[in-house]
């Protein structure tokens, strides 16, 4: 035990009035509420006074901690106290309540909560009178609580006739629902303690429901009497969120190491992935698809040149980086790709087929071939147990994971472009065109004068003189398949994917958009413009930590990159060459890693800069990427960092299938 | 060039390609049927879709000389006709930018 005087005397030079001479200007402030800065209300909790001599208070001016902040002292100094009484410094916290005149809280809350946690429930509920609960503010509610608790802990203790005393007496007066008494009273019936406990889902009189009591009975009291649990940490929390929301780069897991208290965090935009690292230049045409298995150690890529290569990526840093399958055995161009949950099963679809490939041994497990027209979109659903198919020909299909069909979701009013899941497994989401019985919805006369106003030169009406096709996005609550929410939208939707929250759908809108929908509200959240598209496919996804950004392939050759949340466009990244690409994916265990893939036959990946200018190390790279040509087998496998190897065909290192 | 799905059309009558039925045009676009190509009986259409156009050759034809691309369907490649650039007669000048199908190269499709 220190001696209390050094607390003091090494604090010389802090303002200091004797106890006796009290400024009469200094009244309580407000929320003193009275008692509380009497000065001499003893410190409760059971920090023992054994200090010899009394720590002087002292007495200071004005009523905030400086001259211009707004932070109220007395405020202030009692969340202090409460952090160093959770903290276990006592001592320290008596200390402060004798020399700063303020207490945590008084005798009277400091008794109701002993009452609580031990539970002698009828003093509690007198005081809980005698801290100001009236009527009005859930007196009536605050005791349902613990006559709530009594009646659990009596049948817990085997008081079986006390309980229902309680019951009768206590609670059947205070609820006047059946609805919320019944399941109460139903739990007499219970076996034993343990039965109850998990029949009620609750700890117990020895778990935390006491504290648990407590922190709901804190919402009927005033938060100034009773200062809410952990308050100080509360608010510092909320200061990193902030700070979070504010770090337009951010991409660094919530650890100590990326957070200090000394000073607002900011992510160095150096740790964020913008320089190409890696090119991979296999396949001989277009690359349309990528998607990453969800180890984050797979990515496959599908192509233009009727092929698929899934790519061996090493661990997080430098990772080495290597053609792994080559799955060759598609007649048409690859379009979409899915990996099963377990990531042992790959999904390829060309034209109207799917393939289902081992993905440890490249062997071809199945062909399914069930749609007219093409697969335009794979997923699989959120518990491995099978994937979800959809096709132009309006139809959406549900596989088993052996490829048998399990359902069907029979003919839909689209041609589905492309489609997704929600993680929490409760909608799928489709985009497509609407493709109406043609016959109802195009009645002769309509489509004559349209294919007069054709004749005429008019050259901005469909072919055929057909309508412009409606565009929708369809929202299915994925139980019953009906669908929930149908938007028209006045662009080509070429793409959908859903936030790891499963509130959000990210949706390619043609022309030069990207759009966030809510799925909770059916609203369209935000707006990310930047990114060219109005006649192909271009795909976009979410990435980075919680998913705060949102990156999109483009018909310029660039990758843009956005804030999720306040859609600013944190990056323009150019390095491929001509056409669009196509699309881009976020790793999913390497947040400072994505892959883009072209139209120039090539895939990037994006990674951090490792030191020097963005410009110097692309070009060091695309240098590196035309030696390599002449030089592969040299600099396979040597390479590393920024400019590492580039991926040229190299038929003895890969497996070919 | 970018991946794109093909269109689909609508309509009381919609011609496909015979060989693997991608949508080619409907029969509000066709503007005559008073033509003849390499099999036959040939349509004239306003518009066609889901096709790739060869290079452009001149080719004399009954109705005099023509600028032409021949047509490939976009998924199975089957040449299924031409497209007039110009028509170097004045009288034939209404066939530019129109397709010939030929009839026997068509299916219906819905």
């Amino acid at each position: 035990m220190r001696p209390p005087e050094r607390e003091y005397e090494s604090n010389p030079t802090s303002p200091r009035i004797h106890p006796q001479a009290r400024s009469p200007s200094l009244s309580p402030s407000p929320k003193a509420n009275g008692h509380v800065a009497n000065g001499h209300g003893s410190p409760m909790n059971g920090s023992s006074k054994h200090s010899k001599s009394p720590v002087p208070r002292v007495e200071l001016p004005g009523a905030t901690i400086y001259d211009d902040s707004y932070i109220d002292r007395e405020e202030y100094i009692r969340l202090v106290i409460q952090s160093l009484r959770d903290i276990g410094y006592i001592e320290s916290a008596a200390t402060l309540e004798a020399e700063s005149g303020y207490v945590m809280e008084t005798s009277r809350v400091a008794e109701f909560r002993r009452c609580i946690l031990e539970g002698t429930w009828s003093e509690a509920e007198s005081a809980l009178e005698h801290l100001g609960v009236s009527e009005n503010d859930g007196l009536w509610e605050a005791k349902c609580h613990i006559s709530q608790q009594k009646y659990l802990e009596c049948l817990e203790s085997g008081r079986t006739s006390m309980a229902l005393h309680v019951l009768r007496n206590e609670l059947a007066p205070l609820h006047t629902d059946p609805e919320l008494l019944h399941p109460l009273s139903s739990l007499v019936m219970c076996t034993d303690a343990a039965d109850l406990r998990q029949k009620a889902g609750w700890d117990g009189a020895h778990g935390s429901s006491r504290r648990r009591l407590l922190v709901n009975l804190q919402s009927y009291i005033p938060s100034s009497l009773m200062i809410p649990p952990r308050r100080f940490v509360t608010l510092l929390d909320q200061a990193r969120l902030q700070q979070i929301s504010q770090c337009i780069y951010h991409n660094a897991p919530i650890t100590p190491q990326h957070f200090s208290l000394y000073a607002d965090h900011t992510c160095d935009t150096d740790l964020f992935p913008r320089v190409t690292t890696t090119i991979l230049q296999v396949h001989t045409d277009e690359v349309w698809s990528l998607e990453w298995s969800h180890s984050g150690k797979f990515l496959a890529s599908a192509s233009k040149d009727k092929s698929v290569i899934v790519w061996s990526v090493g661990p997080n840093s430098n990772p080495e980086i290597s053609l792994y399958l080559h799955l060759q055995d598609h007649q048409f161009p690859v379009g979409c790709l899915a990996w099963s949950l377990d990531d042992t099963i790959l999904l390829s679809s060309c034209e109207q087929l799917i393939k289902m490939w081992n993905t440890e041994s490249g062997a071809l497990i199945r062909t399914i071939e069930a749609h007219t027209e093409p697969v335009s979109a794979l997923a699989w659903v959120p518990d491995g147990s099978g994937f979800i198919s959809a096709s132009q020909d309006r139809k959406i299909n549900l596989w088993g994971s052996d490829g048998k069909q399990r359902d069907s979701w029979g003919i839909t009013a689209t041609r589905i472009i492309d489609l997704a899941v929600t993680p929490d497994f409760t909608r799928l989401v489709a985009i497509g065109e609407s493709a109406r019985d043609p016959i109802l919805s195009t009645p002769r006369s309509d489509a004559a004068a349209a294919s007069a106003t054709a004749r005429n030169g008019n050259n901005n009406t469909a072919p055929n003189g057909s309508r412009t096709p409606e565009y929708l996005m369809i929202v299915y609550d994925l139980t019953t398949k009906q669908p929930e929410l149908s938007v028209s939208l006045g662009g080509q939707l070429t793409s959908v994917k859903i936030s790891s929250d499963s509130q959000y759908a990210l949706v390619n809108h043609a022309p030069d958009e990207v759009h966030l929908w809510d799925l909770f509200t059916g609203r369209l959240a935000r707006k990310y413009t930047g990114q060219r598209q109005g006649r192909h496919i271009i795909r976009s996804c979410f990435g980075g930590v919680d998913g705060n950004f949102v990156v999109s392939g483009s018909e310029d050759g660039k990758v843009y990159v956005w804030h999720r949340d306040r859609g600013i466009l944190l990056d323009v990244l150019a390095g491929h060459g001509l056409g669009s690409v196509n699309s881009v994916a976020w790793n999913p265990r390497n947040t400072q890693m994505f892959a883009s893939c072209s139209d120039d036959c090539t895939i990037r990946l994006w990674e951090p800069s490792a030191g020097g200018t963005d410009g110097d190390s692309a070009s060091r790279l695309a240098h590196r990427t035309a030696d390599d040509r002449s030089h592969e087998g040299e600099l396979n496998g040597k390479g590393k960092g920024k400019g590492r190897e580039s991926w040229v065909e190299d038929i003895s290192a890969s497996r070919i299938l | 060039m970018g991946m794109s799905y093909r269109r689909y059309l609508a309509g009381a009558r919609v011609y496909g390609c015979l060989s693997c039925r991608t949508h080619l045009t409907t029969i509000h676009s066709m503007i005559s049927r008073a033509f003849n190509g390499q099999h036959g009986r040939a349509y004239l259409f306003e518009d066609v879709v889901n096709v790739i156009e060869g290079e452009p050759n001149d080719r004399q034809m009954t109705t005099g000389n023509h600028t032409v691309r021949d047509i490939y369907c976009c998924k199975c490649k089957t040449i299924l006709g031409w497209k007039y650039e110009k028509a170097y007669e004045q009288s034939q000048k209404y066939k530019e930018g129109k397709y010939i199908l030929e009839r026997n190269l068509l299916v219906d499709v819905q």
